[in-house]
């Protein structure tokens, strides 16, 4: 577990249909996991917020949270694909092939850099700035195609806002989870 | 608020018996329609056929409101702030220092707005009436890797039972003095982190479970798979598939290849 999902089961990009070609079940079971943890923070967990949409939700933490501990595949398959359903079943559906891209970068960047010498402090907050920075500008130039400059303006603050929460509670959560992952091990084992 | 975890409603329509594929394909295509076409009177047209798919399929009245409740309100932000940005066009309706108003712009917000609105609402045709078992067997069908396939399928299963677990955790919480519903929108959200860590633990644990389960099952031992069921194109599809298709080629060959404004 504390490996994460990096390199298990052959993950580089190779040829179809090699038996070798599947990702660990570790890996499937990690990521199935994460990414239902991201929809379901990303729905129940709903800070109240008067302007436009009326709240946060704190889904950005759970994408942050994924990629900074367990790299930047996981942050952004998890991200991505959890942020995404969130998007179906909280009825803007339309939303989600964006969604998916911008939380997939969000998580895809964030892994990347956040992780830079065994995920630093600083290497933390850059990365989560630069995955921040993803999110928001992908949201900003679809919403321009999509809806027009003024809604998409009117949107950039509100984004803005919730990856700041989002990214901080994400570097929160990251910093004692992988701690506990690299003591405690494999957490069935000490049971 | 409610929260729907499970679109699919259970009937028999012609919507429900086409295959998942088929009704994948024909969103993607319709949404990219409404992407191509410009035209307010086409617009309209395309929703009025959505918005019949949706009825055929047996929606029910709620769920039609739920699909609709989100996209309603930027609807309305789009139609009063197009024109305010839309400076072109005349004749010009109002003026006041460098925003000015013009009829074409205004017509130009209405139908952008109709345009999201069939955005929107072609996605729950899909949703209403695959379940999601169907809908994981078709992207798989479709070059989705399997591994991911089982991925999406192990989410879409845990997301109710994560849904509770953070609900019962932040009440525990709670009960011991956790203050959640005070302070600045900030302070707010990192009470938030004794909510969150207790969960990813329990989460993780699952996970480990899972693949536990996984590897007694011998998950990834054989390279090919097989089903129980498989999935098979019927004449029917075929035919919803030929329909569709037609349905979008018209269109964009006429305003590609033709050169035709839509």
């Amino acid at each position: 577990m504390s490996s994460g999902g990096e390199g298990e089961g052959g993950g580089s990009p190779a040829a179809p249909r090699n038996p070798a070609k599947f990702v660990s079940p570790k890996t499937v079971a990690l990521y199935g996991i994460l990414t239902a943890l991201t929809t379901a923070v990303t729905m129940v967990l709903v800070v109240p917020f008067p302007p436009t949409r009326g709240f946060f939700n704190l889904g950005d933490a759970m994408v942050f949270f994924s990629a900074l501990t367990f790299g930047m595949r996981a942050g952004a398959i998890c991200g991505g694909i959890g942020s995404a359903i969130a998007d179906v079943l909280l009825g803007f559906g339309y939303f989600a092939p964006i969604t998916l891209v911008a939380k997939g970068s969000e998580g895809l960047v964030a892994g990347a850099i956040g992780r830079i010498k065994a995920g630093a402090p600083a290497a933390k907050l850059l990365g989560v700035a630069a995955g921040s920075l993803c999110m928001v500008s992908t949201y900003f130039f679809s919403e321009w195609v999509l809806y027009g400059i003024g809604p998409a303006i009117a949107e950039v603050p509100v984004n803005v806002a919730q990856v700041l929460i989002g990214g901080s509670i994400g570097i929160l959560l990251s910093v004692p989870v992988s701690n506990l992952l690299r003591t405690a091990g494999r957490p069935h084992q000490e049971r | 608020m409610t929260v729907f975890v499970d679109l699919y409603t259970d009937a028999d329509t012609f919507l429900h018996r086409l295959d998942p594929r088929v009704k994948i394909v024909a969103v993607v295509l319709l949404s990219l329609l409404a992407l191509i076409i410009g035209n307010l009177v086409h617009l309209l047209v395309l929703l009025a056929f959505v918005l019949l798919l949706l009825a055929l399929g047996r929606a029910t009245l709620s769920k039609t409101v739920f699909a609709l409740k989100f996209v309603f309100r930027i609807m309305v932000m789009i139609v009063v702030l197009w024109p305010i940005f839309d400076p072109s066009g005349t004749p010009v309706l109002a003026e006041l220092g460098p925003v000015k108003i013009t009829e074409p712009a205004i017509w130009k917000g209405v139908a952008m707005a109709v345009r999201v609105c069939c955005l929107a609402t072609v996605w729950y045709i899909l949703m209403f009436t695959t379940s999601q078992r169907d809908l994981v067997r078709g992207l798989v069908k479709l070059g989705l890797r399997f591994d991911f396939g089982l991925a999406l399928a192990i989410a879409l299963r845990f997301i109710p039972t994560f849904g509770v677990t953070v609900e019962s955790i932040t009440d525990a919480q709670r009960a011991r003095g956790l203050e959640l519903d005070k302070g600045a929108p900030l302070r707010r959200s990192k009470n938030y982190v004794a909510v969150l860590v207790p969960t990813i633990v329990s989460a993780l644990r699952t996970a480990d479970m899972l693949s536990l389960a996984l590897q007694s099952r011998a998950y990834g031992a054989r390279p090919d798979r097989t089903y129980l069921r498989d999935l098979k194109m019927r004449w029917t599809d075929a035919l919803a598939l030929a329909v569709v298709v037609t349905i979008f080629a018209i269109p964009a060959i006429a305003k590609y290849l033709l050169d035709a404004s839509l």
